[in-house]
């Protein structure tokens, strides 16, 4: 049997191997997330739910109310398809699993009687013109998807 | 033949000892489509702080986990802080495969014994049905060898062996007697997710026409896949006493690993199993002579009929047929020597990242006397409980009534 | 005839062809076999896009794969999905002799979901239309200039045109002359299709729905309106339960380092190369940089085999996907774990066998490899063992 030496500095043999990793998975959305999904595709309109002690609305959907945990799952609220522009970004970045082409505007929009701003894209307004304060309103989208993009972006109002 | 390093027996030393105070689990299902992942294990926390009279305030560490890869989410300690109650606390992610919910337990112990933290809360999950658990578990084959041939949590070898070992008819009729005790157990817990009803008389049918998953392994073997969540929560013995009317404490626990990857597993010659070697340092530093006689109910983690009866003997010491024959004796029946499984094991339900955690939380409430119909009717002082997981890794605990070892 | 949620075993078996996916079908040449205890026996031939589902009085003949239910329940439960067809199969309620997988993969690929029929929607195709104008998107008919016509049979049915121009849309009763394209079909065929309890692809090959003009429009047209939805079936909408389906698509690179490298420089050179242990003599297969008892570096590779022993085999019958290609793998198929001749006695290591070997395989039985006409240094490059007789 021959025997043949090789050292860790020995570098002449280390490949490197292209892979690959699919895995197909499903999220389930849930009782709550799926009432709220479907009233933006059905009837176009965006629900919150209100803790009655706190008085505070939650948007997206939560069964809890994040500061008293008070269970909360009945209690929806509908919000109006407008708001103010709280806070926002400005993606650039290329990505393939960005929901739009790029650049576009990630805002966080504070929603008619709603205390959580709800994240999304802003669209129809310059980005030398865009500004914290603005008011936007709800765009829906013609195709659903059956997820938060069945509200297409936000708009200037 | 090598074996690895022995050193002296030497029992885990504690800061302080550590009891469970409370225990929470949701249903055991095939499907959760009514919740996502969240709410699913807020139910298992709001049950487990309900049990320990407790609310989150006085949690101090949140310790999270369940498998990689299996429901495709990144970061599922963040995203479940809305479930999890880990907002403004210590959170430690934990995963170890099919262990990780006993690693969990074992974090959760060591946390609090340590002096750390005071309080510790444990939650493990897994929504089965949200991923692909065969690619998932395929994937911790080496990428560059193994992974074009691995075929996830399948294997026929153990029958094999066994069949080789007691004789076709003998090992099959076992394998079979196995499962329908299983499921018997699992018909008396209303939590269990398979419970089929099934009677000794359907074995012989079953065990020839139930459809072949590897070799002799069948689909009446094999364990179900399953949604579910189980929460725990650990405290210090001065607390545990205050607040708590019936602690269980967490004696001691050990965790072995492999070096091999599975390709290597079954040769002619046979390393020792890490179940007989954790069961062997175990019961040495603790000084039980006999398991048998000492443990008064068993829950296992038995991912198949064959594997679990084959683990029987590793992790009780037994030799040659006698783990057969206890079986056989009825001797793991609820009234036997050394109930098995009360709650139906792995092979009713098995949320992987929480079934683990769940053979620790049902030996617990057993010990409790709180296990509800499928509770053992003679007293439970000493209970053990084991975490399977990757390539043959085991975690195994002790868990005591009293504090008097 | 037995009812379960509302439906019986019939029911399932006489809306097959409509449910049917031609499209989905092309490649598939095989028979069904069906037996409900207490209900009867089916045998479905489904043959390059075609569909035969005939009720069988004897035996079941020529079928490639029987599915046999224990009782109406476990059959009308499991097509519904209110039984998991997966305990169903682990109690041998139900039983399938032949291809398991084909109730997984095939089924749900070529067939609509079946669904309890509807207590008899209400809504007829008047209904329909006349939501049209309101359902219309001018954004996806720019420059769209057509005329479609529809001609309805039955007591429900009617003639229709609408009229798409300029952004806008227009219905007008009866049929135009200068139509782009007409379709004809019953009127009930019309609304299955607008509500989805029917394929639309089924239909128009099956020669229910007749074209007469330009095909392409007629393809085009679902584009311009938002879908259908079915007023009366609000009651329904707290049940609906929402699932995400994604699948996440990763590639990766991974490095083998010098003591894996050796092993892929062997395969190139059609040889197992080892490392052992310097202090325990242990040879390594796969090579890993230490060994973990002695905790030592092991730098020397000896070649092993090529022959070796069967050590322990597994027969794989349960198809799960190749992570690598993401395709279902082929079964039966064996993992052999091999024993190379002067490798150390617990240093097995697992492979497929040739698939012609199956039957003749056993534990003890040698073995050698089987190269790939060109080896590049790649796990591909070993492509079985094989019987060494």
């Amino acid at each position: 049997m021959t025997t043949m030496t090789c050292k860790k500095e020995d570098t002449t043999n280390c490949f490197v191997f292209e892979g690959k990793m699919a895995l197909p998975n499903q999220y389930f959305v849930g009782r709550l997330g799926s009432k709220f999904i479907i009233a933006l595709r059905d009837k176009k309109k965006i629900l919150g739910l209100k803790c009655p002690k706190c008085k505070k609305t939650f948007i997206p959907p939560r069964e809890y109310c994040h500061f008293c945990q008070t269970k909360i799952d009945e209690n929806w609220v509908e919000l109006g398809n407008e708001g103010v522009l709280v806070n926002y970004t400005i993606v650039r970045y290329l990505g393939k699993h960005l929901p739009k082409k790029v650049p576009y505007i990630l805002g966080q929009i504070k929603l008619k009687g709603a205390d959580t701003p709800l994240t999304h894209i802003v669209e129809g307004v310059d980005f030398k013109d865009v500004r914290i304060g603005m008011k936007l309103k709800a765009v829906f989208a013609a195709k659903t998807t059956n997820t938060l993009l069945d509200l297409d972006h936000f708009e200037p109002l | 033949m090598k074996k690895q390093s022995e050193k002296p027996a030497k029992a885990h030393k504690k800061n302080r000892n550590v009891a469970i105070v409370g225990i929470g689990m949701t249903s055991l299902s095939s499907h959760k489509e009514d919740q996502n992942q969240p709410e699913m294990i807020h139910e298992a926390v709001r049950a487990a702080l309900a049990d320990a009279k407790m609310t989150l305030d006085d949690i101090d560490c949140i310790v999270h986990g369940n498998m990689e890869l299996f429901e495709m989410q990144f970061h599922p300690d963040m995203w479940h802080v809305l479930g999890s109650g880990a907002y403004g606390k210590d959170e430690y992610r934990i995963t170890t495969g099919g262990t990780v919910g006993a690693t969990m337990v074992c974090a959760a112990d060591n946390l609090v014994a340590s002096g750390l933290y005071d309080t510790v809360l444990a939650i493990g999950f897994e929504k089965l049905q949200e991923g692909n658990t065969t690619g998932g578990i395929t994937n911790m084959a080496d990428p560059l060898w193994f992974r074009n041939i691995q075929t996830g949590a399948l294997t026929g070898t153990t029958a094999a062996m066994m069949i080789d070992e007691f004789g076709a008819e003998r090992a099959k009729k076992a394998a079979m007697k196995y499962r329908i005790l299983m499921d018997k157990h699992a018909m008396l817990n209303e939590r269990a997710h398979r419970r089929f009803g099934l009677e000794y008389d359907q074995a012989e049918d079953l065990m020839k026409t139930s459809p072949q998953l590897v070799g002799e392994l069948r689909l009446i073997h094999m364990c179900s896949q399953s949604d579910g969540a189980c929460a725990m929560i650990f405290t210090h013995e001065k607390r545990a006493k205050k607040v708590c009317k019936k602690p269980v404490w967490v004696r001691d626990h050990i965790t072995v690993h492999r070096e091999e990857n599975m390709s290597n597993l079954y040769a002619f010659e046979k390393p020792e199993m890490t179940h007989h070697y954790a069961a062997r340092k175990l019961f040495d530093r603790n000084g039980i002579k006999d398991p048998v006689k000492y443990f008064d109910v068993f829950e296992m983690y038995d991912p198949s009929a064959w594997w679990g009866l084959d683990w029987t003997r590793e992790f009780l010491q037994l030799k040659g047929d006698e783990h057969l024959r206890m079986l056989e004796d009825g001797e793991f029946d609820l009234d036997g020597k050394l109930p098995l499984n009360p709650s139906g094991g792995v092979i009713a339900s098995n949320p992987i990242g929480a079934t683990a955690m769940l053979r620790p939380a049902e030996a617990a409430l057993q010990i409790r006397g709180d296990a509800g119909g499928h509770q053992i009717k003679k007293e439970v002082r000493h209970a053990l409980a084991s975490g399977f997981g990757g390539t043959m890794w085991t975690v195994l605990m002790m868990l005591e009534k009293d504090l008097d070892w | 005839m037995a009812e379960f949620y509302g439906t019986t075993v019939a029911d399932i078996f006489n809306t097959m062809p409509k449910r049917f996916k031609p499209e989905e079908a092309k490649e598939e040449d095989i028979a069904i076999g069906y037996e409900c205890k207490g209900e009867g026996k089916w045998k479905v031939t489904i043959k390059h896009g075609t569909i035969k589902v005939e009720e069988v009085k004897g035996d079941l003949k020529g079928c490639a794969t029987t599915i046999r239910a224990a009782d109406a329940e476990t059959f009308i439960g499991t097509t519904l999905g209110k039984i998991q067809a997966m305990d169903a199969l682990t109690t041998g309620k139900l039983r399938v002799v032949g291809d398991v997988k084909l109730l997984m993969t095939l089924l749900p690929k070529i067939f609509v979901q079946y669904t309890v029929p509807e207590k008899k929607s209400s809504v007829v195709a008047k209904d329909i239309i006349s939501t049209i104008t309101e359902r219309f998107r001018p954004d996806k008919a720019a420059g769209v200039d057509m005329k479609v016509g529809y001609d309805l049979a039955g007591p429900d049915g009617g003639k229709w045109t609408i009229v798409i121009k300029d952004g806008k849309c227009a219905v007008k009763e009866g049929l135009a002359k200068d139509l782009t394209v007409k379709m004809t079909m019953p009127a009930e065929i019309y609304v299955g299709m607008m509500l989805g309890t029917i394929s639309g692809e089924s239909a128009f090959t099956s020669g229910q729905v007749k074209l007469d003009g330009d095909m392409m429009a007629a393809g085009a047209t679902s584009r311009f309106f938002n879908k259908f939805v079915d007023p009366n079936a609000q009651a329904s909408e707290a049940e609906e339960l929402i699932t995400i389906k994604v699948t996440n698509s990763i590639n990766c690179r991974f490095a083998t380092g010098t003591a894996y490298g050796m092993w892929f420089k062997g395969l190139k050179e059609k040889k197992f190369l080892a490392n052992v242990c310097p202090k325990c003599g242990r040879t390594q297969i796969t090579p890993r940089e230490i060994c973990a008892f002695c905790r030592v570096r092991c730098n020397e590779f000896v070649e092993l085999g090529p022959k070796g022993t069967i050590t322990a085999a597994d027969v794989v019958y349960f198809a799960s996907p190749d992570p690598l290609t993401g395709a279902v793998r082929k079964t039966p198929y064996a993992m052999c774990w091999i024993l190379l001749d002067n490798a150390s006695a617990q240093e097995a290591f697992c492979f497929d066998i040739k698939r012609e070997d199956l039957p003749k395989m056993k534990i003890g039985a040698r073995v050698r490899p089987v190269w790939a006409k060109e080896t590049k240094g790649t796990f591909t490059d070993l492509l079985y063992f094989e019987l060494d007789k």
